[in-house]
């Protein structure tokens, strides 16, 4: 058996899994969580297009999730469009700021491109919080937005229980998966990770690094919108301090540093192994120790960084590795494993 | 009209002690080139600093300089030397660390979230100070006296750390550091001690500013993340590694953040000043005195 097949077996064993949990785990508190550690997979996923292919530090990407959810939700509440349309507007719009904000940022080098995208994710979060009406759409400013459960059905994207909410989240976690593989193979990974490390050589060798850059930018902003209208679906009430917070920008640029940006695996990684700690340290010392989850988050992206920059995706693919030598045997033909920094 | 020349006055005081709180991220930048994202957080440290060196020895606040500085000095000096000074080594041919950044932006984190921890989320201030609230007359305007000293102290600090630079052994070697780093260590300047000594003083400025600030502001655990973002802000405008730059950035922050809101809610102030930080951003991202990098 080549190592690809291995691969390939693991990857349906895992989706075969993961797809008909939901028959087996009944609770509702467990597959919330399931969902939600999902749902930040997703979204470090989709940061991971800019963050980790593009090589630049955005910090502002909660802006994104908060337009999805706004547009899908205004769409829906007032003129009773299907929040699936609602969230492919809010997708495409999410893209068009993405790229207003990337045009002149991309220029920047490191630190200030970090410093641009935290007053745009914030400058946003402000005008959203001022504003009332803008025109004849109702935005509510800081008291936000609030979904009515009625109309239960797959056309208005509202349901009972909590398993249809589970598979989408997961068809859209394995969908971005495939997309962030299908990129790191294709013409624009390459160009995006050439761009990411000399960026003089490439446009030296032809490469439009500014254009690259823009389409990557494009993607993961209106990738991240979708999530957004997912949440605004799930929780049935948005207001500006919950999607378009500093905090969640942060979260999610930590998680995917953690896993380790750049890579296809990494920001699952992150995801999977940090958000059980960031609930469990929620419910059973959330009241005794306050912020203990962002002491951890703190002190291991620190770790992580020191030792080991690339994420931990690193030393945990290289033992998954080895694991599958020491069963399967080595292989005679060598895996092509694509890595980016 | 009186009104307004009263609110630019006190916008302009408390802007100094704006510039006050960027004064250290200006210099740390200025030497190391990163951009201490940790820095509001540092400022936090030491309002706490002071507000129980304050709290338990009742003194007057600005005595509690004298602990208040020495000890953010090495707070600031050793974590620079434990906890980023690896990073540095790690990514040694790198002009311009990222990875740098993101550990600030940890500490930042833990600092927070540790303070939240032990000290709770209670807004803390000093009730009895001799500065509390206390006004000075000037015709028919009321000048706020804890910002005026907080300004005095502000120009002060600015002057102090300037003349450091320029006249002191220590100054010119974070000087030629700063310009170039390889070039520096060449002529026998210990890159890393520089770095420690730049972070100390930069921690130190931001214990005198919390200093300044204690008399009249709360203290609770997230208080710096406000001073972090608009230290961003000043200093950009300033000029990244611009002392006078750091001052006059903060003085007009301050004076949009008084005058504004006679004509429109506070909440969009914060908007505009966003917006100017961007428009600086993009226009002129070497800011009003900063110099102007190769990239």
């Amino acid at each position: 058996m080549t190592r690809q097949n291995i691969n390939r077996f693991a990857l349906i064993l895992v989706g075969v899994v993961v797809f008909g949990l939901p028959l087996v785990l009944r609770s509702p508190t467990y597959l919330h969580i399931l969902i939600l550690l999902y749902f930040y997979a997703y979204l470090t996923s989709s940061w991971n297009l800019v963050g980790g292919f593009a090589g630049v530090l955005p910090l502002g990407h909660s802006a994104f999730i908060g337009i999805g959810a706004y547009a899908s939700t205004i769409l829906s509440l007032q003129y009773g469009i299907s929040p699936w349309i609602g969230m492919i507007v809010g997708g495409i719009l999410a893209a068009i700021v993405g790229i207003l904000v990337g045009f002149p940022t991309f220029k920047m080098r490191g630190a200030y491109f970090a410093l641009a995208t935290i007053a745009f994710g914030e400058g946003i979060r402000v005008m959203v919080e001022n504003v009332d009406n803008l025109g004849p759409l109702k935005i509510n400013g800081p008291r936000g937005l609030q979904i009515p459960p009625t109309n239960i059905g797959f056309v208005n994207y509202m349901f009972n229980g909590k398993e249809p909410y589970y598979y989408i989240i997961l068809v859209m976690l394995f969908g971005i998966i495939a997309i962030t593989y299908f990129i790191s193979r294709s013409k624009l990974g390459y160009y995006l990770n050439a761009g990411g490390e000399e960026p003089e050589a490439a446009m030296a060798l032809g490469v439009n690094v500014a254009r690259a850059k823009l389409i990557a930018m494009a993607m993961s902003s209106f990738f991240t919108a979708l999530a957004g209208t997912f949440y605004a679906q799930f929780t049935l009430y948005i207001h500006p301090k919950s999607v378009i917070s500093l905090d969640f920008s942060f979260e999610i640029a930590f998680i995917a540093l953690i896993g380790g940006r750049g890579s296809i695996a990494g920001p699952v990684l992150g995801a999977l192994l940090l958000r059980p700690v960031s609930d469990f340290s929620r419910i059973y010392f959330g009241s005794t120790l306050p912020g203990l989850h962002l002491i951890i988050f703190g002190t291991v992206l620190i770790l992580v960084m020191i030792f080991q920059p690339r994420g931990l995706q690193e030393p945990l693919t290289r033992a998954y590795n080895r694991l599958l030598d020491k069963i399967f045997g080595g292989t005679g033909q060598k895996e092509i494993t694509h890595e980016y920094s | 009209m009186i009104y307004i020349l009263e609110d630019a006055i006190n916008g302009v005081l408390m802007g100094s002690i704006y510039g006050l709180t960027a004064l250290g991220l200006t210099l740390i930048f200025g030497v190391l080139k990163v951009i201490n994202f940790a820095h509001g957080s540092l400022l936090m440290v030491g309002m706490y600093a002071a507000y129980w060196a304050i709290i338990l020895t009742g003194v007057h606040p600005y005595v509690a300089l004298i602990i208040v500085a020495p000890v953010m000095y090495l707070f600031g000096y050793y974590l620079q030397d434990i906890v980023i000074k690896p990073i540095f080594k790690a990514e040694k041919d790198v002009r311009e660390p990222i990875t740098v950044i993101i550990v600030t932006t940890g500490v930042w984190y833990i600092l927070d979230n540790l303070t939240l921890l032990i000290f709770g989320p209670t807004y803390r201030s000093i009730q009895d100070n001799p500065l509390k609230g206390k006004m000075l007359e000037i015709g028919e305007m009321f000048i706020s006296v804890p910002k005026l000293w907080g300004f005095v102290t502000a120009v002060i600090t600015a002057a102090a750390v300037y003349w450091f630079l320029q006249k002191t052994r220590m100054g010119r070697a974070i000087r030629a550091t700063s310009l170039d780093r390889e070039a520096a260590s060449l002529m026998g300047i210990n890159q890393f001690k520089v770095y420690n000594v730049a972070f100390g003083i930069g921690t130190a400025t931001a214990g005198i500013a919390a200093v300044t600030l204690v008399p009249f502001y709360n203290i609770f655990p997230s208080v710096g993340v406000l001073f972090d973002i608009k230290g961003f802000i000043i200093v950009v405008l300033g000029g990244l590694g611009s002392i006078g730059g750091a001052i006059l950035g903060g003085i007009i922050i301050g004076l949009i953040e008084s005058i504004a809101p006679q004509f429109m809610t506070a909440t969009w102030t914060e908007a505009i000043v966003y917006g100017l930080f961007l428009v600086v951003l993009f226009v002129k991202p070497s800011g009003l005195f900063g110099v102007k990098y190769d990239w």
